[in-house]
């Protein structure tokens, strides 16, 4: 009897345990969708019809630092513009159904989420998309393969997603060789001679930012003594630095995910190792202070698109960071508005087209689109335009110092919209 | 950067300070490799006592040992324990979970097929890190520590934490070693693993043994997450990705073997900073791996495997 007893109790517990893994695995695994209570809120004004729209993103693993974060700014943004009134299209009002799936930044995942959106739950626009080596190996594939699919990319930066020249995929975020030059550039007139390089390297969105940065640095006369490497899932940089500890450097560059580059920070400052130091990671403050102390980070550079800098832009990334802080408790990563305005860029193109279902339209729509004034990044517009003749939209280039704990903004870089504009559209990739 | 441009680096530095910087380096780099390897040797000793005594290869060990970080976390930051005393608890809690987990999974799989369990522990390790998502969300976690000193050793720089971690694993070392030759129960333990049926009758009670097994095996894990999380960071899929490093490292020692397994793990762990830091960065991983498949193309049953006694 006493045996039986604990043997149920026993059994209980493991039996609690499992339920949480299985509602973690459906969680994980399965779609999330958001709830509509508040299309409840909302008085009914004729038919309100629902338009789904589908994410494609790293919601768990070592990428969904930025790809959570853009889940978030995409729920944020559809749960304003529903609230708002939603979308009138043709005089019909479409309220926005987000079904986001998880990648886990794995490009045989993404396709099957991506296939798994088009074909089972019949969405023609997907957003989100993160990360770059799935992305560029997956949106090109499904936009070639499926032409009434659009797809909008945030944060990935690899360049040939807008290179190859396919007619429906936009993106927000310019590619990570726009910033690159400008950065090298920065550097060698820092006076920094001899440089280290040590970075994510084995993606080829940060080796093509790289590429850009070792050609204008050079030009401008510095040397790169060392290039040593880190993978996405590496937190322990010791080997690297210490092989580029002996080296004679005047400066260290560190382009990679800033969960990695704030191990960085932290074990160069561990081994004594104290040349100024040029980031390319984008991360928030709580995102580096999770992992390094400001003393590590104090003099540290990060050169980046402008990205989520409120002090360059306007009144409405103030109001999106509140809204952001409001809704989840934290403040938004600077890559996060890169998603949240893909869905305003949707509004205002359906608007346009006057259609939800013939996106050829929808695409020329978008192809027209001036910037929205509720947008959140500082876009630079191309020949009046939103997005260049690449699907393209690019922001500035901005060198951020930490200082006193926060990232502040140090100066402005050269961004060179139309040059780059043409180069793009020219290249054979 | 390869170990040509070091020796390129090296004649064109004058003088004396030419072997300074080799010496240096290879100085650093070991340093390096024994902290590392400390780590490596907290997570093997728990699956080196599973698999010596259970044979079971316990996939999903590496991604309890993270929950240990993670009750680590908790009791230091929501509960204001200190940081030794947040990793008892987390040993405590552990422990129990490894007992659940022999006595619910794994007991009536003894004496089924070696798949059976093979697939249990791999179901184990997704239940167990869906329930770390569920909880604590994807994000990493660092364990922040008062220790943030950094020391010098004949120009080797420590992080005091990593010191630590040193430090504990030998003391924890001794105290296994201790425990599994000079006790009863670590006897016990020790004539399991070598004959389960001649313990049987000699009055041995092995069902005992295999819990106590779990539950000290977990326990170290919870060690092991605990420091993982003060020197790099914990997330729910990391356990995935440190168990190949346990197991890389009870493989290269000697599959049920303690001191093969430290052995092993300081051997993995020197093999990735050397290589590293004096080959390439870009195939840290690889060559670590070939370096451990080139020990079992001479000993295939791994440094410590053949003629030494099971744990």
């Amino acid at each position: 009897m006493k045996r039986n007893f604990r043997d149920l109790a026993l059994f209980s517990l493991l039996f609690l345990l499992l339920l949480f893994g299985l509602l973690g695995c459906s969680e994980e695994q399965g779609a999330v969708i958001d709830d509509n209570d508040v299309e409840e809120e909302i008085e009914q004004v004729g038919d309100i019809k629902i338009l789904k729209v589908g994410m494609n993103d790293a919601l768990t693993g070592a990428a969904a630092v930025y790809g959570l974060p853009q889940h978030e700014a995409v729920q944020l943004a559809i749960k304003q513009i529903n609230e708002a009134g939603g979308i009138n299209v043709d005089g019909d009002i479409y309220h926005l159904e987000l079904i986001a799936y998880d990648s886990k930044g794995d490009m045989t995942e993404s396709l099957s989420v991506a296939q798994r959106l088009i074909n089972q739950d019949g969405v023609n626009i997907i957003l989100g998309w993160a990360t770059s080596g799935m992305t560029s190996a997956v949106a090109p594939q499904i936009a070639a393969a499926e032409s009434d699919v659009l797809i909008l990319v945030g944060t990935a930066g690899e360049r040939g997603i807008t290179a190859k020249g396919h007619p429906n995929i936009f993106r927000t975020r310019p590619p990570a060789d726009f910033t690159g030059g400008a950065a090298g550039d920065f550097v060698a007139n820092r006076g920094i001679e001899k440089l280290a390089i040590l970075g994510q390297l084995k993606d080829s969105f940060y080796q093509q930012y790289v590429d850009a940065f070792v050609e204008y640095y050079e030009d401008a006369g510095g040397v790169v003594v060392t290039t040593e490497i880190f993978s996405q899932g590496d937190r322990d940089m010791y080997s690297q630095l210490t092989s580029i500890q002996s080296m004679d450097i005047d400066g260290l560059f560190v382009p990679g995910y800033v969960e990695q580059a704030a191990f960085v920070y932290r074990q160069a400052r561990e081994l004594g190792i104290d040349v100024p130091i040029y980031g390319f990671t984008g991360g928030n403050e709580d995102q580096f202070l999770a992992v390094a102390s400001e003393e590590d980070m104090d003099g540290i550079f990060d050169l980046r698109p402008s990205e989520l800098t409120v002090e360059v832009l306007g009144p409405s990334a103030v109001k999106f960071v509140e809204d952001y802080t409001n809704e989840y408790g934290k403040a938004p990563t600077p890559n996060a508005p890169f998603a949240y305005d893909q869905v305003w860029v949707i509004k205002y193109a359906l608007e346009a087209a006057g259609t939800v279902d013939d996106i050829s339209k929808i695409i020329e729509a978008i192809r027209e689109l001036e910037i929205p004034e509720e947008v959140v990044m500082g876009y630079i517009p191309v020949n009046g335009k939103l997005f260049d003749r690449s699907g393209q939209a690019y922001i500035e280039n901005i060198a951020m110092l930490w200082e006193d704990g926060r990232w502040t903004v140090y100066d402005l870089l050269a961004s060179d919209v139309e040059g780059y504009s043409e180069f793009l559209y020219n290249l054979d990739e | 950067m390869g170990l040509a441009a070091h020796l390129i680096k090296y004649l064109e530095i004058n003088g004396s300070q030419k072997g300074m910087v080799i010496l240096d380096a290879i100085l650093q780099q070991t340093v390096n490799g024994l902290m590392i390897g400390s780590i490596y040797v907290l997570l093997a000793f728990g699956l080196s006592m599973i698999y010596g005594v259970l044979d079971i290869a316990h996939f999903a060990h590496g991604t309890i040992a993270i929950g240990g970080g993670y009750i680590t976390y908790l009791m230091l930051n929501s509960f204001g324990l200190s940081f030794w005393l947040s990793i008892i608890v987390a040993m405590i809690i552990i422990g129990i979970i490894g007992l659940l987990v022999e006595r619910l999974a794994y007991r009536k799989l003894l004496n089924a097929p070696p798949i059976n369990s093979f697939i249990v522990s791999l179901g184990l390790l997704l239940v167990f890190e869906n329930v770390l998502q569920y909880l604590f969300g994807a994000d990493q976690l660092a364990i922040r520590t008062n220790y943030t000193r950094v020391f010098s050793f004949f120009g080797a720089s420590v992080a005091e934490i990593r010191l630590y971690v040193f430090i504990s694993s030998i003391i924890l070392t001794i105290i296994l070693f201790l425990f599994l030759h000079k006790s009863k129960p670590g006897k016990a333990i020790r004539a399991t693993a070598q004959n389960k049926d001649a313990v049987v009758l000699m009055g041995v009670d092995v069902k005992k043994v295999y819990s106590m097994v779990f539950i000290i095996g977990s326990a170290i894990g919870a060690i092991a997450g605990s420091f993982i999380g003060a020197v790099f960071a914990i997330f729910p899929s990391y356990g995935a990705h440190i168990i190949l490093k346990g197991f890389a490292v009870l493989i290269l020692g000697g599959l049920g073997s303690i001191p093969g397994a430290v052995i092993g793990a300081y051997v993995l762990g020197l093999s990735e900073t050397f290589g590293a830091g004096f080959i390439s960065s870009t195939y840290k991983e690889v060559i670590a791996f070939l370096i451990m498949i080139l020990v079992l193309v001479f000993k295939p049953e791994g440094i410590m495997g053949k003629g030494a006694t099971k744990l």
